[in-house]
């Protein structure tokens, strides 16, 4: 695949967590505060080799594709 | 949200070549707008969108797509060709 992929963000959230009732409703529309042409805001999270990724080490470097994708486990 | 031991579960299961990242704390799914509250009875419970996010080489956000959009990847994968045809042009 020739793609930039540098990174990828996965955030699987833990299902017991999931706001599963059937009356859950909707606090906030749900809308991302950043869009294309904004100067991504930097930061620094632990991967799953308990290594320190900070996004800005790739300035210069690399593309960066994030994917944030909770619930990876459910294959929907 | 999950801790780092659950991810590197996970991707060893599925056998992932790139790392997957914690945000144990929430931080960097408030500052991306990402973490949303949604309320359940008298509760409120934090919950995060799912988002594909490209970042360029200078840091710029170059394609955003969220919730049910972001579920398949395909149109940010045709993205980062673009990108990667881009860088290779310069």
């Amino acid at each position: 695949m020739k793609c930039t992929i540098a990174l990828g963000l996965l955030l699987a959230a833990a299902l017991a967590a999931a706001p599963v009732a059937p009356q859950a409703e909707k606090s906030q529309v749900a809308k991302m505060t950043l869009k294309v042409g904004d100067t991504a805001p930097d930061f620094t999270l632990l991967s799953d080799q308990w290594k320190t990724v900070k996004l800005s080490d790739y300035r210069g470097k690399k593309n960066v594709f994030l994917a944030v994708y909770v619930l990876a486990f459910t294959g929907g | 949200m999950d801790s780092p031991a659950a991810n590197a579960a996970f991707s060893k299961q599925i056998g992932l070549t790139f790392p997957l990242l914690s945000d144990m704390n929430h931080k960097m799914l408030k500052t991306y707008g990402i973490l949303k509250g949604y309320n359940v009875q008298d509760d409120t419970y934090e919950w995060a969108l799912r988002a594909n996010i490209i970042v360029d080489k200078q840091g710029i956000i170059q394609f955003v797509e969220e919730g049910d959009d972001a579920v398949n990847p395909n149109t940010a994968l045709t993205m980062c060709t673009t990108l990667h045809k881009k860088d290779g042009a310069k």
